[in-house]
Order: structure tokens, then C-alpha cells, then sequence
């Protein structure tokens, strides 16, 4: 069969992978991109980042409309249509989706669905509907995600016991919800569900739901936790499940048992590296199964580059993009690396906490010397105007310049927030920088610029007096 | 009132003025930065300490300055220096605290101190630029508050690493391909010895590092030779073998004693040149494995007997590889002398960290003009002196060269 020229093609349709692809058509490289699923997007898109936030929005309602009794407004009891809701949550998707393929398609981008394996470090073969494609490429760009982990001990087939892809979809709204891990995922999806109506239990292996943001950001959203689900266990540990029926039984270590109409898995993310033909290649892989790249984002193999997830780090869709982005410089003969660049980070809870750069913690186990100033959200007059104070803003600094060196935010829209701290952060940023820029008032992003004042002393707002 | 130099602190207490930030006329305000000082640490700038307008400026750009030294001059009108800590926190970055001892703010003239993970302060424009000149941005001091390195920066520091870094490393030697050269006929491969490595290495040093210029002269060498040939017996009598080059050694001392700039070298780190009052000549050595050049220490003090003497047993030393690395070192010029073998002037590298270095071709019988009228077949020894003209000018370099010849056509006896 003839096989098809390309200068570069991308294995991947995720924010990273689609990234590539469109950089690298921008930069005049003929390029090829290959996605095993029907719609460009990847996890992110599909069944991540843009589905997760539908959706808590959506559950948002419920809550917000409860709490609004308190100011004298109130609704009838929320009727839920499952299906409709799906289906505006898929048509967002869809419209995502749908986006993303006309613009590669306005760039010139070939986009071929099926899956990609590597025969050698020079030609990839596709399994496309139409039957084997091969490309011979002078640049490969591994772009193929990561998955939801599921360990051996809970995976029993049965379709109650499931990942966060599953999960979003919604199947149902079960009574009683299991979520295992505490992490980002599990905290939002638990947040989601909890709307809905669940009776959502979590457990954490850790001391700490959240673990990588400070304990002073995670507080209140353990706070919210703590009312909105029915319970929150630290330092516990799932040995096994079971099918009971209707109903999945849950062994925890040290042999408790308990019955829950289902189970959410969100115990990490494993790259999609197997059945890919790595071997195939030079292509090398950590202890984990990550595939080993320089801050080129080069591979051992001189042919082919990887970004995104399958390369570990932060498994986050910004940094993916990135990545696509140094890449396609170095393939292009620029300059270009991945080094010390600030990712930000974003849990998107209620509240939700947001971070960039050093956390104090990290200070503290580098034994680096910061100041902490912090800004309480009850200070905040916009923060009080929609009834949610529950929220802190602090700045890292170092002592010594008075540089700004991590922002951490935890409150109502702190995702929002954040680019703030990362553009002081990349701009080598001091205290007083921030505290000399005004910030329109009433808004939240006054925290920032309070925390700033908070370190020389004179926040006006330190009280929670009403401002002027 | 007179603005002097605080105390630096942590041990510098002078420097040298890199520039100077205001002139004369200008009004300057309390902790107004007004020049800026290279101490051993570092560059940073120096406020003043109190506000007024400048009517003399004392210091001069490149002037070694000490603590309590006069900058410049102000007229009086605008108060001391507040006192700087305005908050609890004190000064931030380049404000420095006032009289009665500022100190060099630290943040302005070291660079900051590095987070891991935590990229160098400096915007992303900045740093990607940086990255692609592969200027290492922690190195770089940076002049806004926290350390905060801009463009300017950048530039300032390029342009203080080509001023002369204390040890310019050697410009990374192109990539050359080898060429198959057996494409056109046989040929036979030797690896270079340690020796010519080395040679290869320090000649290509000096090469690129000094500007080299290379004066030509000639001495009229008759009497000299005949000085040679009449004192050969008697000097192989005490064992010693006597040919021209001690005679030239002690010509060519006495010539440097008279212009001391041949005799020195260049400190590239601190921008001052050394005068060596000592007057060690090397010589170089033809040997088999290649270019050797012993030194013979005090050419000045001693006799042309005692120089031939030290010349033939290090010479003989070289020939046999015997030579220590300490009889190489610490010579203060070096002489050529081509004269054995033949030809006339060439162009010989200066022996680096050494400012000149004279190359003698072989003497040979020209017709030269005497007294206007007169043709008379003279000896004539070629002389080609060449000199690093970043130390010495050339009108230096001709004063030098006539002296020399006169020196080595008016030796005589008594020098023996």
C-alpha cells in the first residue's frame, strides 16, 4: 500500500496533540493527526476538563438556588432530567469538538481517526476505518494522554465501579457514592454528585483530601465537604470490592465493610503508552511507564518528541500545550524549552483553590526562606456581596527581595484568579509591584492586591470594615 | 558639600568608577544613584547622600576609588537623606539605607538568590532571549527592585563580558569536519603529541587574544660575529660553546631595561599591567618533538659567559625533553633566533601572558651605503619584533627596535 509523506505528525487529538498540530501548520510544516477517537479533544475535552465543569456548574444551580433562601428568595425543589442534562453537557462537547475540528481543517491539517502505531522510528501505521494507512513522518509528536488508574483489586468488570469518564456521563444519580481518592478529581466529581443528590463518602489514603495545595487553601474546601458530602475519611484505604447485588461491597482495610450503589476510582492517571509500538522505536520509559523526554521535549529516539500526559509532570492540559509549542520550536530550529516555567494549578471544587510557583509547603520542606502574607476572603467586600467569605488569597515572598514567588488562592472563581499570580511569578514580579497596581473595586482579584498590602503592613481591609 | 564613598561593607572599601550616573548642573535627589562602582564582588551603584545640585564632579571614570574618598560636589538644597526604611521592612532592592554608612544594596549588585523551580527574575521575553545568546541569567545582576533583570541588564552584561572577563575562554573552535584526504592518494596519520597539543593550544590563544603587530629592522651584525668568532676559542676554553644569542640576550635586556612596557604584562581580570622588575629571557628552542622555550633568569645581572653557560645546559635540556616546567616559566620576553638555520624576517607569535618577543633571521652580506658615498658589504641580521598592541603603540614598538639595534651594533669586549 502507498504510504502517505508528512513532514510531522501529531498521535493525539488532546489539547496537547492538537496544539502541535495547528503550531506546527501555523510554522508552514505539512502535518498529519492522528486521533483514535471519533472527535478531537481528548481527555480534556471530552471526558475531562470541559464535561467536569458543565456539570458543576449545573450542580451549582442547586446549591446556590438552596442558599438563596437565606436572602429571601426561594425555589421550589429541583427537578432533575438526567438526560437533558447529558445532553446539553454533550452538546457542549459537541460544539468543542466540532470547533477544533474546523479550525484543522482551516489550517490544513490533516486529521486522520484511528489508531496509531509506530512500525518504526519513521513510519507510523493507522488503523483507520478504511484499513491500514501507513505515514512516513520526519517528526513524531506522542500526544496520547493518560487514562484513569484502576487497580486489579477493584476492577471486577462491573459498570457500578467506575472512573471519572464514566462518572461523567451520568448514568444515574445513586443514593450512596463511594468516591476513592481525594484528589482533584475525586473532590470535583464528589462535589457534582453531591449536588445531584448523592450521599457521597470519599477516602483518602492521605492525612489530607487535596494533597500538593496547602493546608490553609484546602481548609475550606474540607469546611464545604464536611456539609455537602455525608463524609470525608482520611488515612483510609480500600482493600477490595465486591458485587452485592444492585449494590457494590466495599472492603476497607482492616475489614470494615459497607454497601454503595457505586464507586468512583480516582486514584491517579497511567499514560496510554501500551499497544503504541514503542518498542519499535528508540523511545524510552520511566519506572512509571512515562515516556522519558528532555526539556526539548526530545525522546531517545532523535525522530519522535512527546508532550503532554504521557510524559508525567503535571498531568494538565495548559502544560500540554506547552509543550506542543516547544516542540514544534525545536523542530523548527528555535530556541525553545521546558524549563522553569510556572504551570498554574486548579482544583475546581466549591470553593475552588487555585496555585502557582513555590507553596509554602514546598518552602518549608526545601528549607527556603519566604514570608507568607494572606489576605482572609471575610475582608473582602465582594466576597460578602454574594455571601461567600469563605475564601484566602496569600502571596509567597521571598524575604530578601521581596520578589513574588507563589500565589495561592482558595474562594469562588480562584481559577480565575490565578493568571494574576502567574504573570507576577513569570515577570519576577515584587510585592510591591502588585501592591502599586490598582485593582478594580468590588472584585475579588482586590484580594490580591491586599495580600500585597497585608505585607507591608497596611491592608486596608485587614478588618472586616465596610469599605468607603 | 562634598559627597564622599560610604563604606562598602563585607570587606570592600575601594573600587573602581565604571560610570557616572549624573553631571554636572544636575539636580540630584537624596539615594539618587550618582555613579557606579566595580568593587572585587561586584558592580552596583552608589546613592548619594544627600540632594542638591551637582557643581564638580571629582571622581573620573576608571578612577580607583576608597571609602571616604570625594565623589563630587553639591550645592545644597534639598536636605539630607530621609531615613529610608519608610515601612518596618526597610528599603526595598536598590534604595540603601542613609548616611552615615549606606552600604552597596545587595540586591543590586549580586545577583538574587535562585528558587528551584522558580524561574530567574526576569520576563519571559527577557529569558528566552537570554536562553538563545546562552547568557546564563543567574549570573546576570539584575537593577530592579527584587533583583527584577531587564533587557538592559542583558545587554550590560554582554557588553562587561567582552570588556575582558578575567580569563576570556578560548572561543569554542568551530566544528571541522575531517576531510578524507586518501580521496586523492595515499597518506599516512600520526597523532599530535602532548607536546604540539600544547603547542597548538597556546599559540592559538595568543593568536586570538592579542592583537599582534610586528616591527622589522635590521642590525648591522659584522663586528658582533667577529666579536664571536675571536672570543669562540677562548670560552670553549672554560667549556662553553659561544654563538650570537647570549650577545643579543644581553643587548636586548639592556634595551628593556631602557623601555620597561616590553618587560610588562597585562592583568585582563583587574585592567592593570604588571611591571616586572626582574628580566628573564626565553628562548626557544628548536627540538624534535617541536617548540620548546626555557627561560633564563636575570639576563641583566649576569655575564655573557655565565648566559652562554645557562643557555647551552638548558638548550641541551630541551633537546632531551629533561626540561622542568618551572624552566619555562616566568619569563618576561622572548627572542627567536632563526639565524642557525636561515632565512630572513618572519613574523613570531607573542609569548603570551608575555607583551613582545623578537625573532632574529640569518644574518647575511649586503651592500650598504656609508658615509653617503660609500658601499661597503656589511652583515646585515634581520630583526622582527612582534608586540601586542592592546600594551604597546608603535611608536614604542620603533623606539624599542632603533635602540636595540644600536645596542647590538655598539657591543663590544668589554661586555665579554
Amino acid at each position: 500500500m502507498e504510504s502517505i509523506q508528512t513532514q510531522i505528525v501529531v498521535v493525539g487529538g488532546g489539547p496537547g496533540g492538537y496544539a502541535a498540530a495547528f503550531y506546527a501548520a501555523d510554522k508552514g510544516k505539512k502535518v498529519i493527526l492522528v486521533e483514535q477517537e471519533p472527535h478531537l479533544g481528548g481527555t480534556c475535552l471530552r471526558v475531562g476538563c470541559i464535561p467536569s465543569k458543565a456539570l458543576l456548574h449545573a450542580g451549582k444551580m442547586i446549591h446556590e438556588a438552596k442558599e438563596s433562601a437565606n436572602r429571601g428568595i426561594t425555589f421550589g425543589e429541583p427537578k432533575l432530567e438526567l438526560a437533558k442534562l447529558r445532553e446539553w453537557k454533550r452538546s457542549v462537547v459537541a460544539k468543542l469538538a466540532g470547533g477544533v475540528a474546523t479550525i484543522a481543517k482551516a489550517r490544513g491539517v490533516q486529521v486522520l481517526h484511528g489508531r496509531g502505531h509506530f512500525e518504526n522510528s519513521t513510519t507510523l501505521r493507522v488503523e483507520t476505518e478504511a484499513g491500514q494507512q501507513f505515514i512516513n513522518y520526519e517528526q513524531a509528536i506522542i500526544a496520547v494522554g493518560s487514562k484513569s488508574a484502576m487497580p486489579k483489586a477493584f476492577d471486577l468488570g462491573n459498570p457500578r465501579i467506575m472512573t471519572s469518564t464514566e462518572a461523567l456521563e451520568v448514568e444515574e444519580v445513586p443514593q450512596d457514592l463511594l468516591i476513592v481518592g481525594g484528589g482533584y478529581i475525586g473532590m470535583e466529581l464528589g462535589t457534582v454528585y453531591a449536588a445531584l443528590g448523592s450521599r457521597v463518602v470519599v477516602v483518602e489514603a492521605l492525612p489530607s483530601i487535596l494533597a500538593g495545595a496547602d493546608p490553609d487553601l484546602v481548609r475550606p474546601v474540607a469546611k464545604y465537604a464536611e456539609k455537602a458530602f455525608r463524609e470525608v475519611r482520611l488515612n483510609t484505604k480500600v482493600a477490595k470490592m465486591a458485587t452485592a447485588g444492585k449494590q457494590i461491597k466495599v472492603i476497607f482495610e482492616g475489614g470494615k465493610e459497607e454497601l454503595y450503589d457505586r464507586v468512583l476510582v480516582s486514584v491517579g492517571r497511567v499514560p496510554n503508552c501500551s499497544d503504541l509500538g514503542l518498542e519499535s522505536t528508540k523511545v524510552k520509559r520511566d519506572d512509571k511507564g512515562f515516556i522519558k523526554v528532555n526539556p526539548r521535549q526530545q525522546t531517545d529516539d532523535p525522530n519522535i518528541y512527546a508532550i503532554g500526559d504521557v510524559v508525567g509532570g503535571a498531568l494538565l492540559a495548559h502544560k500540554a500545550a506547552r509543550e506542543a509549542r516547544v516542540a514544534i520550536e525545536v523542530i523548527a530550529g528555535d530556541y525553545s524549552e521546558f524549563t522553569d516555567i510556572i504551570i498554574p494549578a486548579v482544583v475546581f471544587t466549591d470553593p475552588e483553590v487555585a496555585w502557582c510557583g513555590l507553596t509554602e509547603a514546598e518552602a518549608k520542606a526545601k528549607n527556603i526562606p519566604v514570608e507568607v502574607a494572606k489576605f482572609p476572603w471575610s475582608a473582602s467586600g465582594r466576597a460578602l456581596s454574594f455571601d461567600r467569605t469563605d475564601g484566602l488569597t496569600k502571596l509567597i515572598v521571598d524575604p530578601e527581595t521581596e520578589r513574588v514567588l507563589g500565589v495561592g488562592i482558595c474562594g469562588h472563581g480562584a481559577g480565575e484568579l490565578i493568571s494574576e499570580g502567574v504573570l507576577a511569578i513569570e515577570m519576577g514580579a515584587t510585592v510591591r509591584d502588585i501592591a502599586l497596581c490598582i485593582h478594580p473595586h468590588p472584585t475579588l482579584s482586590e484580594t490580591i492586591m491586599e495580600a500585597a498590602e497585608v505585607f507591608y503592613g497596611h491592608s486596608t481591609h485587614t478588618f472586616t470594615r465596610k469599605k468607603a | 558639600m562634598d559627597i564622599k564613598l560610604p563604606r562598602l561593607g563585607e570587606g570592600a572599601d575601594s573600587g573602581i568608577v565604571v560610570s557616572i550616573l549624573v553631571k554636572e548642573g544636575d539636580h540630584v535627589q537624596a539615594e539618587q544613584p550618582i555613579l557606579e562602582l566595580e568593587t572585587e564582588k561586584a558592580v552596583g551603584t552608589i546613592p548619594s547622600s544627600a540632594a542638591g545640585t551637582v557643581t564638580k564632579i571629582y571622581a573620573k571614570i576608571g578612577d580607583k576609588l576608597s571609602a571616604g574618598q570625594n565623589i563630587l560636589a553639591l550645592a545644597e538644597g534639598g536636605g539630607v537623606a530621609p531615613v529610608a526604611a519608610l515601612d518596618k521592612r526597610g528599603p526595598v532592592a536598590t534604595s540603601v539605607p542613609a548616611a552615615p554608612e549606606p552600604r552597596l544594596p545587595s540586591a543590586a549588585t549580586v545577583p538574587a538568590r535562585q528558587v528551584p523551580g522558580i524561574p530567574v527574575a526576569a520576563s519571559p521575553t527577557v529569558r528566552r532571549l537570554a536562553a538563545d545568546l546562552g547568557i546564563d541569567l543567574t549570573r546576570v545582576v539584575g537593577t530592579e527592585p527584587g533583583g527584577r533583570i531587564t533587557l538592559a541588564d542583558v545587554r550590560a552584561y554582554i557588553v562587561q563580558l567582552q570588556a575582558g572577563a578575567p580569563e576570556p575562554a578560548v572561543a569554542a573552535a568551530p566544528v571541522i569536519e575531517s576531510i578524507d584526504f586518501s580521496q586523492w592518494g595515499p597518506v599516512k596519520k600520526t597523532p599530535l603529541t602532548p607536546i604540539r597539543r600544547t603547542i597548538s593550544r597556546r599559540m592559538h590563544e595568543s593568536w586570538s587574544n592579542i592583537p599582534h603587530v610586528t616591527q622589522f629592522d635590521e642590525a648591522d651584525a659584522t663586528v658582533l660575529l667577529d666579536l664571536v668568532k675571536k672570543h669562540k676559542a677562548t670560552f670553549e676554553a672554560k667549556g662553553v660553546r659561544l654563538t650570537l644569542t647570549p650577545l643579543v640576550m644581553k643587548a636586548v635586556a639592556a634595551t628593556l631595561q631602557k623601555h620597561p612596557i616590553f618587560n610588562t604584562s597585562l592583568d585582563e581580570a583587574t585592567h592593570e599591567l604588571v611591571y616586572k622588575e626582574y628580566y628573564h629571557l626565553g628562548v626557544a628552542v628548536d627540538t624534535e618533538q617541536g617548540l620548546l622555550v626555557p627561560v633564563i633568569r636575570d639576563v641583566n645581572k649576569k655575564s655573557v659567559l655565565e648566559i652562554a653557560k645557562d643557555l647551552e645546559q638548558l638548550a641541551e635540556k630541551a633537546k632531551q625533553r629533561k626540561l622542568s616546567g618551572d624552566e619555562m616559566k616566568g619569563g618576561t620576553f622572548t627572542i627567536s633566533n632563526q639565524g642557525g638555520i636561515g632565512g630572513a624576517h618572519f613574523t613570531p607569535i607573542v609569548n603570551r601572558p608575555e607583551v613582545a618577543i623578537l625573532g632574529i633571521g640569518r644574518g647575511a652580506l649586503k651592500p650598504v651605503v656609508k658615509d653617503k658615498t660609500r658601499i661597503e658589504p656589511r652583515v646585515m641580521m634581520p630583526l622582527a619584533l612582534s608586540y601586542d598592541h592592546r600594551v604597546i603603540d608603535g611608536g614604542s614598538a620603533a623606539r624599542f627596535i632603533v635602540d636595540l639595534v644600536q645596542a647590538l651594533e655598539n657591543l663590544n669586549e668589554p661586555v665579554l
